[in-house]
């Protein structure tokens, strides 16, 4: 090992240590328990408000007693063909009772969202809104009633299903998987790199940077700053991971296997999982999380390096609402680029260093070459290199050298003043 | 073989106008004890800091052990800044350990040394103490062991006996005669002429960004004449007594004040025989690196003066 990867190692070992070895890591640790749980509160109020909101909802006809059995037969044969299915629908016998349509669309106690009235060949639908999908359902309805009257009974029909078993090369659902990767990867970033911004205040504040600086270079410094806050990263990931994978197995073991098979006909996400992303299942969670590792380095670097010339800890907080939305801006760039892969747009993606990491990781979803990575990765140490060499630079010329001023952006107007009124006043003290 | 460890040659540091340090040259032999002397404020920390590579002079060069970069040789120095600074979380042995591992000291072998060195200076009873709960003085006695843990070749005090008690102040004296003694050079930077006169080889004074002495304590002192206190037998008339004594002899008390020149001592003895106003006390001495020092910084100081108002003395009539 050389001097350098080894004194590299002593800062992030101290870094990693005096991180986790604290209360407040713990906090730190379980705090994506706090949002899990508001979530789900959150999720369950919504679905509440949306079964009651569905129940009140209907679609009327007031139809000649001839038709109603024609109609209620079409509705039955119809709406399983909807994407979405309608409201259900109540057949009304036309009356004295019945004549107005506006009236019983502005009836109380529930959501109507249209009434056809008048005959079959000649309906009056009047809707909510105009051009509504329950409008429309009417219409249709009232054409199949009329020409299942008029065809007599029909030979009924027996579908065999077949879903094809590895069928999941859909490019919309790789689409979505690189989607899915870009904002993992972000979130992650976004949740446990910004903390690098902060690293270095902590040796300007106790003064440690000067033993720091003296016995290892700075580059080391920064690097193995870098590492131990990556650790601490992976650890937090490799807790949740356990956890999910602990939870999954529990609940596996509770669930009944035929409840899961059948909800995984209907469930998209299974559907996703028996999808494959382009590249295959084993090198597209490998590489996403080399990606994430490297986004982690770029965007900590970029954060330890802009923090380092903090003077303040105010001056950290004010700039943590730039990094959020740099880091927002990144994911937006590689977001759009994962839903057009091969574009110019995501080319310059996975070009740009700071995007390049979530944007390679979409295209690990969509495309099958695996060379090109290998590239990436080149590509973007190379840039972490880059950014903790420029920011040594800065930090050695400004901070360091600034003597008092310890604010590189002021050091050589604010310096010397104050250097001269120092030797004007020890002067006159003589 | 080089003789020296440290030759640092016309560092210069501007920090924005104005000139930190002007040229400070230092030549540290190996094995000797060499401080570094001058006023609050006048270039004593930046110099070092360069000696050591911690910042770039902006003109000047620093080698250590014969021609090396400081950058190159790090894990044979040992390094004191005059800020102190510590982990608040660390105990006292980690803290050490740490310190070690930073100049490549394998990290047990530090936690070994560390006890060592702590029971030897009295500490062992805060061996697994944080340092946040330890007083500034310990805390320091602390950071002095992690910068020799790794008994490195070249030893960097800035500062060193600042916030010690006199008790730890002696233990200090003893570590760094200790460390010479096993072959190491100490480098340190003071304004307490006691420890330089008690410790010191060579010194250098820095003053006003610039080097004003470079040699030996006794070559310091003899900067100035040396100082005699003669008391006579008899209560004589004082005028007939100061006519043997050089002039500007001040009478205090029942003693004679005056400084001589180190050839007219003999001739001076010659006198006071002669004179039959006989002796009950004499004595003639070298003057204190105290008095040298501020000798040499108050020469600097009015020359600096003289700048100034001649300085004032244009701006007024512009």
């Amino acid at each position: 090992m050389t001097p350098f990867i080894r004194s590299m190692f002593v800062v992030a070992r101290r870094d990693f240590l005096a991180i986790v070895a604290t209360p407040t890591f713990l906090l730190f640790l379980l705090a994506p328990l706090f949002m899990v749980a508001m979530g789900l509160a959150g999720g369950v109020g919504a679905s509440q408000l949306a079964d009651s909101a569905r129940g009140a909802g209907r679609i009327v006809v007031v139809a000649d007693p001839a038709d109603i059995e024609a109609l209620r037969a079409s509705d039955q044969r119809l709406r399983t063909g909807m994407t979405r299915e309608p409201a259900p629908l109540d057949i009304r016998i036309v009356g004295p009772a019945n004549v107005d349509p506006v009236a019983i669309a502005r009836e109380k106690g529930s959501d109507t969202y249209a009434v056809m009235s008048g005959p079959l060949t000649a309906p009056r639908i009047v809707e909510r809104e105009k051009g509504s999908s329950a409008g429309r359902y009417l219409a249709l309805l009232a054409g199949d009633a009329q020409r299942a009257r008029a065809a007599g009974p029909m030979p009924s029909i027996t579908p065999d299903f077949e879903a094809l078993s590895s069928g999941g090369t859909s490019i919309a659902v790789q689409q979505s998987l690189g989607f899915g990767a870009v904002f993992i990867i972000f979130l992650l970033t976004l949740l446990l790199a910004g903390q690098t911004v902060s690293s270095l205040a902590e040796e300007k504040g106790n003064k440690v940077i000067e033993i720091l600086a003296a016995a290892v270079p700075l580059e080391s410094v920064f690097l193995g700053k870098l590492l131990g806050m990556l650790g601490v990263a992976v650890l937090f990931i490799a807790f949740w991971m356990i956890v999910a994978m602990g939870g999954g197995l529990i609940a596996a073991t509770q669930v009944d296997p035929a409840a899961i098979a059948a909800a995984g006909k209907a469930g998209k996400a299974t559907a996703a999982l028996a999808s494959m992303p382009a590249t295959g299942w084993p090198f597209f969670l490998g590489i996403g999380f080399a990606y994430f590792i490297l986004s982690f380095l770029l965007l900590g670097a970029v954060f330890l390096g802009i923090g380092a010339q903090a003077g303040s800890v105010r001056e950290i907080q004010m700039l943590s609402l730039p990094i959020t939305i740099f880091q927002v801006g990144m994911f937006s760039l590689s977001a759009a680029a994962a839903s057009a892969p091969g574009s110019g747009l995501a080319h310059f993606a996975q070009i740009f260093p700071f995007s390049s990491p979530l944007a390679m990781a979409a295209r690990a979803a969509t495309d099958d070459a695996k060379a090109v990575h290998l590239l990436a990765l080149g590509w973007q140490a190379i840039w972490v290199a880059l950014v903790i060499f420029l920011s040594v630079r800065l930090f050695r010329s400004g901070v360091l050298s600034g003597g008092s001023g310890w604010k590189f952006w002021s050091r050589n107007k604010a310096v010397a003043p104050a250097a001269a009124a120092a030797q004007a006043a020890s002067s006159q003290s003589h | 073989m080089n003789d020296f460890s440290v030759e640092a040659n016309g560092l210069t540091k501007y920090f924005g106008n104005y000139k930190a340090v002007d040229h400070v040259s230092l030549a540290v032999p190996t094995g000797s004890i060499y401080g570094v002397l001058g006023p609050n404020g006048a270039g004593k920390t930046t110099s070092l800091r360069m000696t050591l590579g911690i910042i770039d002079p902006d003109a000047g060069t620093s080698r250590l052990f014969g021609g090396q970069r400081p950058q190159s040789v790090r894990h044979r120095i040992g390094y004191l800044p005059e800020e102190r600074g510590l982990y608040p979380g660390m105990k006292a042995r980690e803290a050490i350990a740490f310190m070690g591992a930073l100049r490549g000291l394998d990290w047990s072998e530090g936690r070994r040394r560390a006890a060592g060195f702590m029971t030897e200076l009295g500490l062992e009873r805060v061996i697994d103490e944080k340092i946040r709960k330890m007083s500034k003085g310990m805390a320091q006695m602390i950071q002095l062991i992690g910068s020799i843990v790794h008994a490195p070749d070249l030893i960097v005090l800035d500062e060193p006996f600042s916030g010690l008690d006199p008790v730890n102040q002696e233990r200090l004296e003893m570590l760094v005669r200790r460390e010479r003694d096993r072959g190491a050079t100490i480098l340190f930077s003071t304004h307490v002429m006691a420890h330089a006169e008690r410790l010191c080889d060579r010194i250098a004074i820095i003053a006003r960004s610039a080097r004003r002495f470079e040699g030996t304590v006794d070559e310091a002192r003899a900067l100035l004449p040396m100082q005699v206190r003669y008391t006579p037998r008899t209560a004589g008339d004082p005028a007939a007594v100061a006519a043997n004594l050089p002039a500007g002899a001040e009478l205090r008390g029942d003693a004679w004040h005056f400084a001589i020149q180190d050839a007219d001592v003999e001739p001076l003895l010659a006198r006071i025989t002669a004179s039959g106003h006989g002796v009950t006390g004499l004595s003639i001495s070298r003057p204190a690196l105290h008095d040298a020092f501020v000798h040499i910084v108050r020469q600097v100081d009015a020359g600096f003066d003289a700048d100034a108002t001649e300085d004032a003395v244009e701006e007024a009539s512009a």
